[in-house]
């Protein structure tokens, strides 16, 4: 018996795809697929692993380079990094590439692991009006006050915004404003941008080993193409929105193309030769994850989606995903040919796509937060991914994987071959039907008979309660009302809540008391009568009143509520109380 | 065997020939290896990795080898399984520093010990720990774990740590295949009806 199961284990793992080579549940990574990347370092032809750590977001930053299992180097990066690439900057033997960081408004080129060149963003054009104010500012020529009043003008009306300064200046209490203009007025101002994003592009041939130039989004929504050698900027173009994705492809000298995904949801494709976006796709939800797969573009959207849409922005199709996506990678073995989307969602799997068909699942012990799929160390598909815990897994694709083309959940739909709930007929089901057959007449007017004295008694019994207004319910038009007595306690003294609330539209209830009849025997209370506050419509009243019980053979009774308007003296709703007997006596 | 044969042999004039087939994945040290079992005037200085396979010829004190050393960059993997009816004897080549990729020789091993040419056939297995001198390598105790070595019931097998750059633990290991391969023909011999 206990061989079966052990075999059909065995089974599984021959057959699955992947080797796990390395799980660290501990390695401490928190990263997104951005800041991860696979570089030949040291150019000895073993590809090590670049991770620009966030560490917990505002410290501990630090740029790690992963060997085999171990950690080769951390470096500490000053800001937090957006963004991570690995790219051959010059035709240098050996080819060693460098490691781009982008963290704020820099790019911090490594050479060798060794900080190497920082990059700065142009500044932003500032506004005139705003550098005139400050300027008289600088002269002592107005106070804080008409500055802000200035400022304000300036941020409600100009088509340049106001500078990160200003901002501050503005958001400021007025007795910090003057210490703020004395520290700040000498500098000039500036206004700069910060990188979102960041790609590379082949200068202008398509080998693996050529010199590429990096491609930045900005969150002033332009994009620029640096040099890599001189870091000039080859190229602007402009977004209609910010750029948090970006997808490059082609070579710069000759034709290229960027897809840029963007806050607002849309995604813009970019080419050689215009400033301007040619192609939008305008996405039903966010995006999550780009990918290109040949002249395609795959999207993961916030609402489990899998989009795939052409070049030129027609959508092809839509795939459905079991949980939402966080994060997507591209799998390209071009030694077999093969390329897949890696989607990592957040029910711990990480699914491969080819076109729409999932050939491949793959469970994690963990959410998976940034994925990388290439050649690491000596091995051409390892798949490595780090988890929302910190973890690191390294998986191995085998020699020997298939991949097939036909979708893996094969066949009609599961519910299909589920049984319909239907009951059963016996045999006294039969004799009632035969039964019925036979004496449908008389059955049918002793049924009528029964049913008109029915509707009689009930009326009765309705017209009773109204005319004695024993209803919880008012059925006013002028007061409608509704109450609900509780009972808390074990007793002898109970707490005894009223929830009272006015259902009109819109016209509140005035002049109301509350009274309680009960055997004076049996309970005390504080105050058997007392008014009701203005009831707005609406809202719920709890009123709370406690009840004493006095008798101790365990014997209870009936109170009753009574809700009256001032000056008349039938009640308008009653509600009866059964109360609980209480069990206070017998625990003392 | 010709009678003339059987003298020479039995004079140790002329050697028993044995094929093995020299396996493991790139760049854990199979060509260094026959190298360094070479005579010292016929080693080769450099050493590049394998394209296919190549064969090479070594002699000990009563065999002589001839060594398929077969490429294990992924590509050429495949070619391993076409030489295995040749093979009377296997080293396989670990590199004990390269511990990401153990489940990868692991599974090479694996489907070497399933393939039909070698299932039922009862070869000695040589391990060769390789690169024992790296700072961060395995024990070869650790490599024979990992690899699950204990789970070879129907093959002799061996496993030694070695430094094929200055030939440390490559004669233990070869003396060991030696006798496995003298043990080997005796059984032969006796089995053969007379």
């Amino acid at each position: 018996m206990s061989s079966v199961p052990m075999e059909m284990k065995e089974n599984t793992v021959a057959s699955s795809k992947w080797l796990d080579a390395h799980y660290d549940p501990v390695a401490n990574l928190y990263t997104f697929t951005s800041c991860i990347a696979l570089a030949d370092l040291h150019g000895d032809g073993e590809n090590k692993l670049v991770v620009g750590d966030l560490g917990t977001g505002a410290c501990n930053m630090k740029l790690k380079v992963y060997r085999g299992t171990g950690l080769l180097s951390e470096n500490t990066l000053l800001d937090l990094p957006t963004g991570l690439v690995s790219f051959l900057m010059d035709k240098h033997e050996p080819r060693t590439p460098a490691i781009a960081v982008a963290s704020g408004p820099f790019i911090y080129i490594y050479k060798n692991l060794r900080p190497y060149f920082k990059f700065t963003l142009p500044p932003l054009e500032v506004n005139a009006l705003e550098q005139d104010v400050w300027s008289q500012a600088k002269e002592d020529m107005i106070d804080p006050m008409t500055l802000k009043e200035m400022l304000e003008g300036i941020r409600d009306k100009a088509d340049i915004p106001l500078s990160v300064r200003s901002l501050r200046f503005l958001m400021l209490e007025p007795q910090d404003m003057e210490e703020f203009v004395n520290l700040h007025k000498q500098q000039p101002i500036r206004r700069q941008t910060v990188i979102t994003c960041i790609g590379t592009l082949k200068k202008n041939m398509a080998d693996e080993d050529a010199i590429s130039c990096l491609v930045i989004g900005a969150e002033s929504r332009d994009i620029y193409i640096l040099d890599p050698e001189a870091f000039t900027i080859l190229c602007k173009m402009s977004l209609p929105s910010i750029p948090t994705m970006m997808d490059v492809t082609g070579q710069f000298d000759v034709e290229f193309r960027i897809t840029v995904a963007c806050r607002s949801g849309n995604i813009y494709i970019l080419r050689r030769d215009s400033p301007q976006p040619k192609y939008c796709i305008e996405l039903s939800s966010h995006p999550v994850g780009l990918v290109r797969m040949g002249k395609n573009v795959v999207v993961g959207c916030a609402q489990e989606t899998l989009q795939c849409y052409t070049q030129k922005g027609k959508k092809l199709w839509t795939t459905y995903l079991p949980a939402p996506v966080t994060t997507m990678a591209m799998m390209d073995l071009p030694t077999r040919g093969f390329q897949a989307v890696l989607v990592g969602l957040a029910n711990c799997e990480v699914h491969v796509y080819r076109d729409k068909n999932l050939v491949s699942t793959i469970k994690t012990p963990d959410v998976v937060t940034s994925i990388c799929f290439g050649r690491y160390g000596r091995e051409d598909g390892t798949l490595i991914m780090t988890t929302k815990g910190g973890g690191l897994i390294v998986k191995i694709l085998k020699r020997t994987a298939v991949f097939e083309e036909k979708d893996s959940v094969p066949g009609p739909p599961l519910a299909q071959s589920i049984r319909l709930n239907v009951p059963k007929k016996t045999k006294l089901y039969v004799d009632q039907t035969m039964r019925e057959r036979e004496n449908a007449i008389a059955m049918h007017r002793a049924f009528q008979m029964d049913l008109s004295r029915m509707r009689l008694a009930a009326a009765r019994a309705y017209v009773k309660a109204l005319e004695s207004s024993q209803t919880p319910m008012s059925a006013s038009l002028s007061e409608p009302l509704k109450m609900n007595a509780v009972v808390q306690g074990l007793g002898p003294s109970f707490k005894l809540t009223l929830n009272i609330q006015n259902t009109a539209a819109c016209r509140p209830v005035m002049n109301l008391a509350i009274s309680f009849l009960y055997d004076e025997a049996l309970y005390s209370m504080r105050t058997a009568f007392f008014k009701i506050p203005l009831l707005v419509p609406g809202l719920n009243y709890p009123i709370d009143t406690f009840v004493e019980c006095l008798t101790d053979k365990g014997i209870s009774d009936v109170i009753k509520v009574f809700v009256l308007r001032e000056g008349k003296s039938a009640p308008l709703l009653t509600a009866h109380i059964n109360m609980p007997v209480s069990e206070g006596l017998a625990l003392n | 065997m010709g009678l003339f044969d059987k003298l020479a042999g039995w004079l140790g004039l002329k050697k028993k020939e044995v094929n093995v087939l020299c396996l493991g994945l790139d760049n854990s040290g199979k060509t260094t290896i026959i190298n360094q079992l070479k005579p010292s005037n016929a080693q080769a200085q450099d050493i590049v990795p394998t394209i296919g396979f190549s064969i090479e010829k070594f002699k000990t004190s009563s065999l002589s080898f001839t060594v398929f050393d077969m490429s294990g960059q992924g590509r050429y993997r495949n070619l391993w399984e076409h030489y295995y009816k040749e093979g009377q004897a296997i080293i396989f080549v670990i590199d004990s520093g390269d511990k990401l990729r153990m489940v990868v020789a692991k599974e090479e091993l694996d489907t070497l010990l399933n393939h039909p040419d070698i299932k039922h056939r009862r070869i000695p297995i040589l391990f060769f720990a390789n690169k024992m001198d790296l700072r961060d390598a395995l024990s070869s105790v650790k490599v024979s774990q990992l690899l699950c070595l204990e789970n070879i019931k129907d093959k002799p097998w061996h496993i030694c740590a070695s430094d094929a750059v200055k030939g440390e633990g490559l004669q233990e290991g070869v003396d060991w295949l030696q006798e496995q391969i003298a043990l080997s023909n005796q059984n032969d011999e006796n089995m053969r009806p007379s």
